[in-house]
C-alpha cells in the first residue's frame, strides 16, 4: 500500500445513516473528501438532499435518500436505491440513533419506548449490516462502523435503554467482526464522548458543560470532525488490519448530563 | 497543494522521537512518518542498525533522520537521547516508545531478577524517557506519545509472565499520564496482536509451525505487517485524533478465535 493510498476512498461508495446533521453530516463531508461517493440517509429527506447537494457542489459525488431506520422496507430501499444510483457498497456508517438525554427514568418508560430505542440503535445497524455485507464480500473491500456512545460504558441515571442499546452495539460489533473477518470486511465503532451538536445543545447547560470539562483531560467538548476523523480512520485502508474495536473519542474524559 | 484529508495526516515540521526503531515494527514507523513529512529520531540498543534505518530513511523521503544508540534501561542514555534530539531538530514533537522485549519463559521459572529485568525495560524505560520529554512535548502543538502495548499484557499469558505483566503496567501507566495530560500532550496506546518482527519473534521462541497455526486463529487469517501497527501510531498522533487521549487501541487482525496460544505440539 502506498502512503498516500492510506486514507483513499476513490472509487468507494459509503452510505451513512442520520447523514443530515451533526455528526452524521461531519462524517459524510469527510468520506467524501478523502474520495467515495455518499449515500446520505436521513429521516428528514430534505436533511440528506441538503449535504448531498453540498457535497456535490464541492465536487463530490452523493445521492440523498430519506430513510427510518426503523422500518425494514427503507432499510431495503437505502441498500437497493444506493446499489442502483451509486453502484455498490464499500463503507457503512450506522450513525443514526437516538434516545437517552436522562429521559429514561425506568418507573415512567415503557416497554414499547425501550423496544423503541433497541429497534432505532441495535435493529437497524444490524439489518443494515446484512443487507450490505454480500456487496463488500463481493468486491473485497468492506468497512461497517457504528457510532455508540460513551454511555455505552459509563452508568447515568435515566440512561437505562439508550446506555444498554448502545453496550449492545459494541458487543455485536466485535461479534460481527468474527463472522465477517473471513470476507474482508471489517466491522468497528466508534464512541464519542460529548459533541458539540444539535442533539447535545438541546440538553446541554453552562453549568452542565463546565462540569464535563472538569473531568475531561483535553479541555473541551467534542467538535463533529473529531468523530468523523475517527470513522475515515476505520472506513480507509491505513486500518486494513483493525477489526472489532472500539475507539472511544472523548477528550480522554467522561461526560455526563448528570 | 495538499487536501484537506492530507493535512490531517501531516507531519511537516515535527519531530519525532522513535524507540526500538531499528526493529521491524519501530522502523516502519520511521519511514511512514518520515514519509509524511517527520524528521524522525531512531534510537535503539542496536547502534549500527539505528544509523541503518535512519540512513534508509534520509534516503528515501528525503527528510534528515537522526540514528542514536539507546540503552532505554539506562537514565544517562535517555538524557543524552533528548540532548541530541534538541541539539539537532530543537523541539520534540512527539514521542513512540515502542522499545520493549520478553523472551518466553514458563511460569514458575522466573525469578526476581528477571521480572525486574523486564519491568524496568518494558515500563520504566518507557516512563523514564517520557519525563524528560514532557517538557519540550508541552511547547508544542497536539504533541502526542504513542506506547506500543501487546495483547500478551491484556489476556493471560503464562508463557510471557516477566513480559507480559510489565506489559500490563505500561497501559495503566499511560491511562493516568492521559488523565493529567491536560489540554497539552496526549497519551495513548496501540495494543499490538500478533506481527510478522522476522527474527525478533523466532527469538522470542516461537517456532515457524507455531506461527502458521497461531496465523490461521486470527479472523483474518494472518499476522500483522509491522506498518499495519505503524499505520496505527501514526493516526493516533494525527490531527485527526486530536480529541482522542488514554486509549488502546488494538491492531490485531480482528483478534483470535481462539483465547489460547497454540502449543509447540
Amino acid at each position: 500500500m502506498k502512503i498516500n493510498n492510506l486514507f483513499d476512498l476513490k472509487g468507494k461508495i459509503a452510505i451513512v445513516t442520520g447523514g443530515g446533521n451533526g455528526i452524521g453530516k461531519a462524517c459524510c463531508l469527510m468520506l467524501s473528501k478523502a474520495g467515495a461517493a455518499i449515500a446520505v440517509s436521513d429521516l428528514k429527506h430534505e436533511d440528506a438532499l441538503k449535504v448531498a447537494e453540498e457535497i456535490n457542489a464541492a465536487g463530490g459525488k452523493a445521492i440523498g435518500i430519506a430513510c427510518n431506520v426503523t422500518i425494514d422496507a427503507d432499510l431495503v430501499n437505502l441498500v437497493e436505491t444506493t446499489i442502483k444510483e451509486l453502484g455498490g457498497v464499500h463503507v457503512l456508517v450506522n450513525n443514526a440513533g437516538g434516545g437517552g438525554g436522562g429521559r429514561e427514568n425506568p418507573y415512567k418508560i415503557t416497554v414499547d419506548k425501550f423496544a423503541w430505542v433497541f429497534q432505532l440503535n441495535v435493529f437497524s445497524a444490524w439489518r443494515l449490516s446484512q443487507l450490505c455485507a454480500p456487496y463488500m464480500k463481493d468486491t473485497g473491500y468492506g468497512s461497517i462502523i457504528n457510532i455508540t456512545s460513551m454511555s455505552s460504558i459509563n452508568r447515568s441515571p435515566n440512561m437505562s435503554a439508550y446506555a444498554s442499546s448502545k453496550a449492545a452495539m459494541n458487543h455485536m460489533t466485535a461479534n460481527l467482526a468474527m463472522d465477517y473477518g473471513v470476507d474482508k470486511i471489517r466491522v468497528n465503532a466508534v464512541g464519542p464522548g460529548a459533541t458539540k451538536t444539535a442533539a447535545l445543545a438541546s440538553v446541554l447547560t453552562p453549568e452542565i458543560e463546565a462540569k464535563m470539562l472538569e473531568n475531561t483531560p483535553i479541555k473541551r467538548l467534542g467538535e463533529v470532525d473529531d468523530i468523523a476523523g475517527a470513522v475515515l480512520y476505520f472506513a480507509a485502508p491505513v486500518s486494513e488490519w483493525v477489526s472489532g474495536q472500539v475507539i472511544f473519542v472523548n477528550g480522554g474524559g467522561v461526560q455526563t448530563l448528570d | 497543494m495538499k487536501t484537506n484529508i492530507e493535512k490531517l495526516f501531516s507531519f511537516e515540521g515535527k519531530v519525532i522521537i522513535i524507540t526500538g526503531a531499528a526493529g521491524a515494527i519501530g522502523s516502519a514507523a520511521g519511514h511512514l512518518f518520515a514519509s509524511l513529512g517527520a524528521n524522525v529520531v531512531i534510537s535503539d540498543l542496536n547502534e549500527e542498525g539505528a544509523k541503518k534505518v535512519a540512513a534508509e530513511i534520509t534516503k528515501e523521503s528525503g527528510k534528515e533522520a537522526l540514528g542514536i544508540k539507546t540503552n532505554a534501561t539506562v537514565e544517562s542514555d535517555l538524557g543524552e537521547l533528548i540532548k541530541m534530539t534538541i541539539g539537532k531538530f530543537g523541539k520534540i514533537s512527539g514521542l513512540i516508545n515502542n522499545v520493549g522485549w520478553g523472551a518466553s519463559t514458563p511460569i514458575w521459572e522466573s525469578d526476581s531478577d528477571k521480572m525486574v529485568k523486564s519491568y524496568l525495560l518494558n515500563t520504566v524505560g518507557a516512563y523514564n524517557l517520557t519525563k524528560l520529554c514532557m517538557p519540550y512535548l508541552e511547547k508544542e502543538p497536539n504533541a502526542s506519545v504513542v506506547f506500543s502495548g501487546s495483547m500478551v499484557g491484556v489476556t493471560p499469558s503464562p508463557e510471557f509472565i516477566e513480559y507480559s505483566t510489565a506489559k500490563a503496567g505500561l497501559m495503566n501507566m499511560v491511562r493516568s499520564m492521559a488523565v493529567v495530560s491536560g489540554p497539552k500532550v496526549r497519551f495513548n496506546t496501540v495494543l499490538i496482536g500478533s506481527v510478522d518482527n522476522g527474527d525478533s519473534t523466532l527469538a522470542a521462541g516461537y517456532d515457524p509451525e507455531m506461527l502458521r497455526r497461531l496465523a490461521e486463529m486470527f479472523v483474518m487469517k494472518r499476522r500483522g505487517m509491522p506498518m499495519e501497527i505503524a499505520y496505527g501510531m501514526m493516526f493516533l498522533m494525527s490531527i485527526a485524533a486530536q480529541w482522542i487521549t488514554g486509549i488502546d487501541l488494538r491492531i490485531d487482525g480482528g483478534g483470535s478465535y481462539k483465547s489460547k496460544m497454540p502449543g509447540k505440539d
